[in-house]
């Protein structure tokens, strides 16, 4: 049971990493990689939404007739983005403004979709949900990195802490949007090359 | 079949109702803090463009409860209060960014020949880039910025414009249109608390 | 309050300056699948554009007569997304019916087209920055022409790419990824061309 597990933990952070390999929904929070709290923030909430509506659509999956099968695991998705949504903006009222629209967007983030689909369809309910949590750890992982150069580079600070010297001069491009295609590119392309020398 | 079409309109009536039920009691719940949050917003951001200091909510409440009053003037509303042995006048103004309205307060003394301070209420912009407008260091170029004439707009090479006498702050790398639209705003709200507080 | 913009600088801003696709990563899911092909490319911005302004007015309309009047802002996304999902299907049916050449051209995209980003993405744009019904029909328009131009410029790119010798790790998504942030560049360009007021 536990092999399981760690098996579904593997494959969705590393070997199937739904950014890397599958380059699944990074609609939603590539537009808010260039500060690493709003990155972090928006990673956390695709994660428990991925996580929750595997739950709830492998519960529910034997009830679900097939026809509005779709529609349902939208309103599912929905639902939990609109919890979250509702607690940013109770609780952190700041984050939520920064955000705006994209917090909205994790819907059609198309890994919660591809999960529910490809997983929780099949599954039972704990095992979907661990394989939730992480996709969305696994997508947390690159977005996270994205966000630390960008930020880094871009802004000389980390979670808006000045880490670079006072005479660091700032990467205008990588606070523009062209700077996360460059970013998510190199990524991809070291992760790639780790994997051939594994592979050889 | 007649009856399989019947499960799946019941099916889907049941499901919409119950996420729709839990939604709005959570909404429920949190309405109230939602409201206390943009009441604090507003509130919070008078007491910073006018550079007074505070804790927490509670503090900022009793502050602007005990020192600031609000008052009518040459047809603008004003919240006036002391700092420093000196009086200053916050107007809360909207006006036109790049994407949307921007709201936001901006603190003069009374002769309306320095910016005490500007704080932004809400803004549309896009996060990262247009909507750094919101961030200190843009909003500190304004504090204690001499008027003469209308605030310009320059381009520096480092993070904001450090001279206060000039009458001139940074713009934002990558978001000059939303800095232009910003800096036409403030001089539009500072013609008319001139003619409101000097009537010129 | 509404903002006081032009449409039509809207409709040329969010077709270059601020392309949805690139400046906002919106849709980029279907964006990178479907590229590979020209054809397709084609095929599915045509289809995002149509529902792009049918859906950013129709859920105007629904959020003024329907959303704002019975305080229910907090069911905002699943009611969007329930318009765009029907729109989606009437499209699908009405195309079947009046053109069965372009239904074969256009029909499979359409069930693509729900989940993409970009549609909800410029209802809510539309929503949080309180344009009026002819701003955001110039704005739905313009976003979905951006989108198109954006799917079939990188769908021409893409064919020439995908012969060139690139590093084997960089093949097909990394060099893909680069054409696209490349592209994100020059429409920056753009900013220059449209000043806005």
């Amino acid at each position: 049971m536990g092999k399981k597990y760690k098996e579904v933990f593997l494959k969705n952070t590393w070997y199937e990493n739904p950014v890397f390999v599958l380059v699944l929904g990074i609609c939603s929070t590539l537009a808010v990689t260039n500060n690493l709290k709003n990155t972090l923030i928006m990673t956390i909430g695709v994660m428990l939404v991925t996580g929750f509506s595997n739950l709830t659509v492998s519960l529910l999956k034997n009830l679900i007739p097939s026809k509005v099968r779709m529609m349902t695991q939208v309103l599912i998705i929905s639902f939990y983005v609109i919890i979250v949504d509702i607690i940013l903006r109770a609780y952190l009222p700041d984050v939520s403004k920064a955000l705006g629209p994209y917090v909205g967007l994790i819907i059609t983030n198309c890994i919660i979709m591809g999960r529910a689909e490809a997983f929780a369809q099949s599954n039972d309910p704990i095992i979907s949900f661990w394989d939730g949590i992480t996709s969305g750890l696994g997508y947390m992982i690159v977005l996270v990195a994205i966000a630390f150069f960008r930020e880094l580079l871009g802004f000389g600070t980390i979670f808006g802490y000045r880490v670079m010297p006072e005479n660091f001069v700032n990467w205008t491009i990588m606070i523009m949007p062209p700077s996360a295609f460059f970013m998510l590119a190199i990524f991809i392309w070291i992760v790639k090359g780790f994997k051939k020398e594994g592979a050889k | 079949m007649k009856e399989k079409k019947l499960y799946t309109i019941i099916f889907t009536f049941v499901v919409s109702f119950v996420f729709v039920l839990i939604l709005s009691y959570i909404n429920f719940l949190t309405y109230d803090k939602i409201v206390e949050n943009q009441k604090f917003s507003k509130i919070s951001a008078v007491l910073n463009s006018m550079g007074i200091e505070y804790k927490d909510e509670k503090d900022a409440l009793e502050i602007f409860n005990s020192t600031v009053k609000e008052i009518e003037l040459g047809g603008l509303k004003f919240y006036v209060s002391t700092v420093n042995g000196e009086k200053v006048y916050a107007y809360v103004f909207s006006g036109n960014g790049l994407w949307g309205t921007i709201n936001g307060v901006i603190c003069v003394n009374e002769n309306v020949d320095r910016i005490i301070g500007i704080d932004i209420i809400s803004h549309n912009e896009t996060p990262g880039l247009g909507g750094r407008i919101e961030e200190n260091w843009f909003k500190n170029q304004f504090k204690n910025e001499k008027i003469k004439g209308e605030i310009k707009l320059v381009n520096t090479q480092e993070l904001g414009d450090k001279d206060k006498d000039n009458s001139s702050v940074d713009a934002i790398t990558g978001a000059t249109l939303t800095s232009k639209f910003f800096i036409q705003i403030v001089n539009n709200s500072l013609a008319e608390i001139r003619k409101a507080l000097r009537g010129e | 309050m509404s903002p006081n913009i032009n449409p039509l600088v809207l409709f040329f801003a969010s077709i270059f300056t601020s392309n949805i696709l690139l400046s906002n990563f919106l849709g980029m899911c279907s964006f990178i699948s479907i590229s590979k092909n020209l054809k397709s490319s084609n095929g599915l911005g045509m289809a995002v554009a149509m529902v792009m302004t049918v859906t950013t007015a129709l859920n105007w309309i629904v959020e003024k007569y329907i959303i704002i009047p019975f305080q229910i802002e907090y069911l905002r996304y699943i009611i969007y997304i329930i318009v765009i999902a029907a729109v989606v299907q009437i499209l699908e049916m009405l195309i079947d019916r009046i053109s069965p050449n372009l239904y074969i051209s256009l029909g499979i995209f359409l069930p693509l087209i729900t989940v993409n980003c970009a549609i909800l993405g410029v209802a809510l744009f539309m929503q949080l920055r309180n344009y009026t019904l002819l701003q955001s029909v110039f704005f739905g328009l313009g976003s979905g022409l951006g989108w198109w131009l954006a799917i079939v410029l990188l769908g021409a790119i893409r064919m020439k790419v995908d012969k060139a010798p690139v590093p084997a790790p960089l093949k097909g998504v990394g060099i893909t990824l680069i054409t696209i942030g490349i592209m994100a560049m020059a429409f920056m360009g753009f900013a220059g061309m449209i000043n806005v007021q």
